[in-house]
């Protein structure tokens, strides 16, 4: 069992606060993931659970013990570092075996163990090269079996995919999320690719500029953001967010800005009128009057046909575009007039604050 | 007329070689200058037009000098007359200087290292302070004769070989910091934590990653302060003279004196003085080209 817990922990550099207060319990075999913006703070909270940064201010717990004054290595953690960190003087099996050296396993276990560890990563044939011969994916397998061999009850892995291209870094992630399923091990994973965090965890813990914002399983992150913030950094692509004004028509409530003006759902009736953002996510946008909530028509700015989506891209007035994703390779022709429909449920509106108004 | 783009390519590293050889010839010619005059007897020393490559070609001067063999020689009346070598003392020189520079060297780099990694990782030092101790080596060495000979003096240390290790030490100190930090800056700090959260100690990380690591770079720099004091004339000279002598001292020894000017004797003792040296860098010939090139360390 293993349960870490981070108690009203802050950590300032100079007059620069990089963590502010910040409270989180994580249970055992939990697959967190801590995902924001780079300088939100993540980083130095992996770094401050792993013993290389002192927090300023309160405490780390690990099973119920305070840790704040214990080393690195004696705190029952693994960490797999963005730039892999192998030690390019010794050969793979080496680089494994380093921490059972250092914990004085016998010799033969040792390599009992390198090489069970190296077919659980599929490495085994890289075992007599050095680190300088392998390619970037391969270094992050040697990694994770390095930290994976000396059995740690926590895995801590900061942006350990960064440094590999897309095609890799899909491959590695369904390797994480296969090596978590077989360890039940906690895994705490640093990422700024709200991408790898939808897909890895089991809990998201959203930070901007210190703090926690928000923290859910992928799909409550995704449905019921809090703040515009957390609305406009998953998804991909982005949700479409228009910065305008709600006003009064009649019993109901409008959102205008410029040509795009729309009628918002009822239950929006009491938001007081003033500045503030609509958002919709691009695959709910229908094409097409569908019958049901507001519409609007518009003219095709741009078709990107991805094979099996399509990006429509309509002009605002703003800097962004609006965009639709729609199945398949739609017949729509750019220029054409098209109807838009935002059903009622998928509307998102945020206070002029950032705050989100349910 | 427009040349192919394997045309210039070409060109290029021609012009390339052509400048290399150049500057070769300017850099090599006094080592050749020395070794054949080293070889030549004393009637080509002055000769002109000048010998390049003497065709009665004599060990005389490397006997005279490193084998103490006294001389024969014609004079002017053309009497045979006995050359006296009692004040020349070169194999204890070079055991003087072995000793010296060696002691110096490893004490400035072993020294340095441990002084730049506090630098390089627990800042121990401020940048300006850094700079402060590679301005020390901006002083002229002449201006430390004086101060330094009185201090020598009252603490009974002209002359003696403690004298010029603690010296050559201090004085190559800022060296060794400067060089052996740009080699330890190179390794990057996960590498070390990476140890560390594995389980090894502070003393276990330095010993099997980072030392490893810069190895090649600490070699380069042993023998850069190798070569500095291994031919330190200045403070040699002021500082110690008849009890203690190394070898840039003993070199000029052979000059001025009522011989004349003994060329050849000087170039058979230059030779002696630089060959050391180049042993020295064949033997760790390998960490020089990784050292020197600053970095064996893939990011």
């Amino acid at each position: 069992m293993s349960r870490i817990e981070l108690v009203n922990l802050r950590k300032e550099y100079g007059n620069v606060v990089a963590v502010k207060e910040m409270d989180l319990t994580i249970e055992d075999g939990e697959f967190i993931v801590f995902v924001g913006p780079s300088g939100c703070g993540k980083t130095t909270t992996l770094r401050m659970i792993a013993g290389f940064e002192d927090p300023t201010n309160g405490e780390i717990l690990i099973d119920g013990e305070v840790v704040n004054e214990k080393e690195p290595g004696d705190r029952d953690l693994g960490m797999v570092f963005q730039s892999h960190a192998l030690f390019p003087h010794k050969n793979v099996a080496d680089n494994i075996a380093f921490g059972l050296r250092m914990q004085k396993v016998p010799q033969d276990e040792q390599a009992r163990r390198v090489k069970e560890i190296a077919e659980l990563v599929r490495i085994t044939h890289l075992l007599g090269k050095m680190p300088g011969q392998c390619s970037g994916g391969e270094s992050q397998r040697i990694a994770l079996a390095r930290t994976l061999v000396t059995e740690p009850s926590n895995f801590l892995l900061d942006e350990p995919l960064s440094s590999l291209d897309a095609k890799l870094r899909r491959e590695l992630r369904a390797e994480c999320d296969r090596l978590h399923d077989e360890l039940q091990k906690t895994f705490i994973y640093v990422t700024h690719d709200q991408e790898e965090a939808m897909t890895l965890a089991d809990r998201i813990i959203v930070m901007n500029q210190g703090k926690i914002v928000q923290q859910g399983t992928p799909l409550e992150i995704y449905g019921d953001p809090v703040s515009y913030f957390v609305a406009d950094f998953f998804g991909n692509p982005a949700m479409n967010l228009i910065e305008g004004e709600f006003v009064k028509s009649g019993d109901g409530l409008e959102f205008k800005s410029g040509h795009f003006d729309v009628p918002l759902p009822a239950k929006f009736n009491a938001v007081a009128p003033g500045k503030g953002t609509f958002g919709i996510r691009p695959e709910n946008v229908v094409i097409g009057a569908s019958g049901q909530g507001a519409t609007l028509e518009r003219e095709v700015e741009l078709v990107e046909p991805l094979g099996k989506d399509t990006l429509l891209y309509f002009e605002t007035e703003q800097s962004r575009p609006f965009v639709s994703v729609v199945e398949g390779t739609e017949d729509v022709k750019r220029h054409a007039n098209v109807t838009l429909s935002f059903p009622d449920d998928a509307i998102f509106l945020f206070a002029a604050d950032g705050d989100r108004i349910r | 007329m427009a040349m192919t783009k394997s045309q210039r390519r070409m060109s290029f590293s021609a012009f390339r070689y052509l400048v290399l050889t150049f500057w070769l010839c300017i850099v090599a010619f006094p080592i050749f200058w020395m070794v054949s005059t080293s070889f030549k007897p004393d009637k080509e020393w002055f000769a002109w037009p000048p010998v390049y490559i003497s065709e009665n070609a004599t060990m005389m001067n490397y006997l005279v000098v490193w084998a103490d063999v006294s001389e024969y020689a014609t004079n002017e009346d053309g009497d045979l007359e006995t050359y006296t070598q009692s004040l020349q003392r070169p194999w204890e020189a070079l055991g003087n200087s072995a000793l010296i520079s060696v002691i110096a060297t490893t004490l400035s780099v072993l020294f340095g290292a441990v002084l730049a990694y506090g630098v390089s990782r627990y800042q121990i030092l401020s940048e300006g302070r850094m700079f402060q101790l590679l301005m020390l080596r901006m002083v002229p060495p002449i201006v430390l004769v004086a101060p330094i000979s009185i201090w020598y003096s009252a603490l009974g240390l002209l002359d003696s070989i403690t004298g010029l290790v603690m010296l050559y030490f201090l004085t190559t100190l800022p060296y060794a910091v400067w060089m052996s930090k740009s080699f330890i800056d190179e390794v990057p700090r996960e590498m070390e934590q990476a140890a560390e959260i594995l389980g090894a100690s502070r003393a276990r990380t330095i010993w099997e990653v980072v030392l490893p690591l810069v190895r090649s770079g600490l070699v380069a720099t042993f023998l850069f302060i190798l070569i500095l004091t291994w031919s330190e004339y200045l403070l040699a000279l002021l500082l110690s003279k008849t009890a203690v002598v190394t070898l840039p001292v003993e070199l000029s020894k052979y000059q001025g004196s009522t011989e004349g000017r003994v060329y050849g004797r000087q170039a058979a003792l230059s030779v002696g003085i630089t060959l050391p040296l180049i042993v020295v860098g064949m033997i760790i010939r390998k960490h020089l080209a990784r050292g020197f090139s600053f970095g064996m360390v893939r990011r």
